[in-house]
């Protein structure tokens, strides 16, 4: 009879304890090892390095600044990205976006991220890099840098490490009007810009080019 | 009754939500009257002093009569079911009344998108208009959609249409629906489609002619495919 009660008394208090941290989640401490656990939701895609899936044109994201992709995240939550009928890899990172619903979860996700070593995946597409070469002294270099590593005062990316494929189909992006072209989207309308003047050939003539800067 | 917890805004929301209700009553009745008979039963033949706890084998006449008759009524109410059914499937599949406009719906991992027929009525012309997660409609005319999808499975459902189809990668499914109230509600997928199912939500904008027609007009310029 003692143990029974003993036994009842212990799962009421082991339910109490069960209800009233349910009740009361302690709201979890952003840094690293939140990143990381949110990460989990982003590797299927992303793969578990950030190395990118070119099946579901998922891009390899390791390594990009912090400042990059946390302004991404927050562009695809606010719709600048992932609001266009035809831009279906878009469509399918939006709502991925909208699960980083807690303070302190973007900035912990591209803390992790942005921790990831760089994989500069090969390259796939056949431009003209000599001809790339040209455009991108002309015109991207003010903002790309010399090497393609970005500018942060800018607010321009490093495009050195990504997929050719992934940079192509963001430069038609830009020019469709898939991105960049939300009139809150200041630095996407800055490079939208620069993407009127390219066809498709001379768009892969310069990433070409931009895959020779490793 | 149903309508008091989810708005009834379709044409056959009413005949749907009829049918639910049909269904519950019925089978409702038969659930409680079995259960209920099943307890009385235990109790009423329990083990007490001097007795033990009887076993019925049902073999006899007067017995198995229990179990006959409801069996006879519950096909009678089977029966009332199939009909109120047909007659609901005939109203939404199998009629289509004649459309004041036609949509195209897709969906894809994880959004919806829309193509509306923009201000000349007509689908897959220029002037098309395309978004995403919104759809606008006009209340009180019949709408035609063509349902598609570009990847996996997914079901287009609308609570307050009452209406949940399929999408098939491959198909056109058509279907139609007309509003009765204007209003602002819910679009949701209904078909487990992947990581990003649970927030493939839209919304549908449910619009009277003044605004329709503003809406079209300050639209059909602004979207390509
Ligand atoms: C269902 C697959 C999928 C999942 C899961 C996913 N992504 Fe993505 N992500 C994509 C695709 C596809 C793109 C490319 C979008 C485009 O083409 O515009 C992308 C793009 C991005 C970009 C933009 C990169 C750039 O160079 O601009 C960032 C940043 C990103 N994802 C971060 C994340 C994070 C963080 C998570 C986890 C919370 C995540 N993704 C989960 C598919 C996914
Ligand atoms: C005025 C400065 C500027 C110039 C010039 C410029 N860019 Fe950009 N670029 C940006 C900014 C800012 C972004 C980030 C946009 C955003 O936030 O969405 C960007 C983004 C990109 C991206 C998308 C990267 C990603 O990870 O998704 C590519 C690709 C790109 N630029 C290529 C080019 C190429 C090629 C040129 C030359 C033809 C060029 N840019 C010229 C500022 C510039
Ligand atoms: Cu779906």
């Amino acid at each position: 009879m003692m143990a029974r009660t003993q036994n009842v008394r212990l799962s009421a208090a082991l339910l109490l304890g069960v209800a009233v941290a349910a009740c009361n989640p302690t709201p979890p401490t952003p840094g690293l090892a939140l990143g990381k656990e949110l990460f989990e939701t982003c590797a299927p895609c992303h793969g578990d390095m950030g190395t990118g899936d070119v099946e579901i044109d998922a891009p390899a994201i390791a390594g990009l600044p912090q400042w990059y992709i946390e302004a991404q995240l927050r562009g695809f939550q606010a719709g600048m990205r992932g609001m266009h009928a035809n831009d279906l890899p878009a469509l399918r990172m939006r709502p991925m976006a909208m699960t980083l619903n807690r303070d302190g979860d973007i900035p912990s996700v591209a803390e992790y991220v942005a921790g990831l070593p760089a994989t500069f995946p090969e390259s796939t597409l056949h431009g003209n890099a000599g001809a790339g070469a040209e455009r991108y002294a002309a015109v991207c270099v003010a903002c790309h840098g010399p090497d393609g590593r970005g500018n942060e005062l800018l607010w321009a990316p490093p495009i050195v490490q990504l997929n050719d494929w992934y940079l192509v189909q963001e430069l038609q992006n830009f020019r469709e009007g898939a991105r960049g072209a939300d009139p809150a989207d200041i630095w996407g309308q800055q490079m939208r810009i620069n993407t009127f003047a390219l066809d498709d050939q001379a768009m892969a003539d310069v990433i070409a080019y931009v895959q020779t800067l490793r | 009754m149903i309508e008091r917890y989810l708005a009834q805004m379709s044409t056959y929301a009413g005949s749907i939500d009829g049918l639910i209700l049909l269904v519950a009553v019925l089978v409702g009745f038969w659930f409680f009257a079995a259960e209920g008979m099943l307890f009385w039963l235990v109790w009423k033949f329990r083990e007490r002093p001097g007795q033990k706890s009887q076993y019925l084998t049902g073999t006899e006449h007067h017995i198995k009569r229990w179990i006959t008759w409801p069996h006879a009524l519950v096909l009678v109410c089977d029966v009332f079911i199939v009909i109120g059914s047909i007659r609901v499937w005939n109203e939404v599949k199998q009629t289509l009344p004649e459309p004041d406009s036609t949509i195209r719906i897709i969906g894809q991992q994880w959004a919806w998108t829309f193509q509306h027929p923009g201000p000349d009525n007509e689908l897959d012309t220029p002037d098309d208009i395309f978004t995403v997660d919104a759809l606008h409609i006009e209340v009180e005319k019949v709408y035609h959609f063509k349902l598609e999808s570009r990847d996996v499975l997914h079901s287009f459902s609308v609570p307050v249409f009452r209406i949940k189809q399929d999408a098939l990668p491959g198909r056109s499914i058509t279907g139609w629906f007309e509003a009765t109230m204007t209003g602002e509600h819910d679009i949701q997928c209904a078909e487990i489609c992947g990581i990003g199912h649970g927030v493939m939500a839209a919304r549908i904008f449910i619009e009277d002619a003044g605004q329709h027609a503003a809406w079209v007009a300050a639209n059909s310029n602004s979207t390509t495919p």
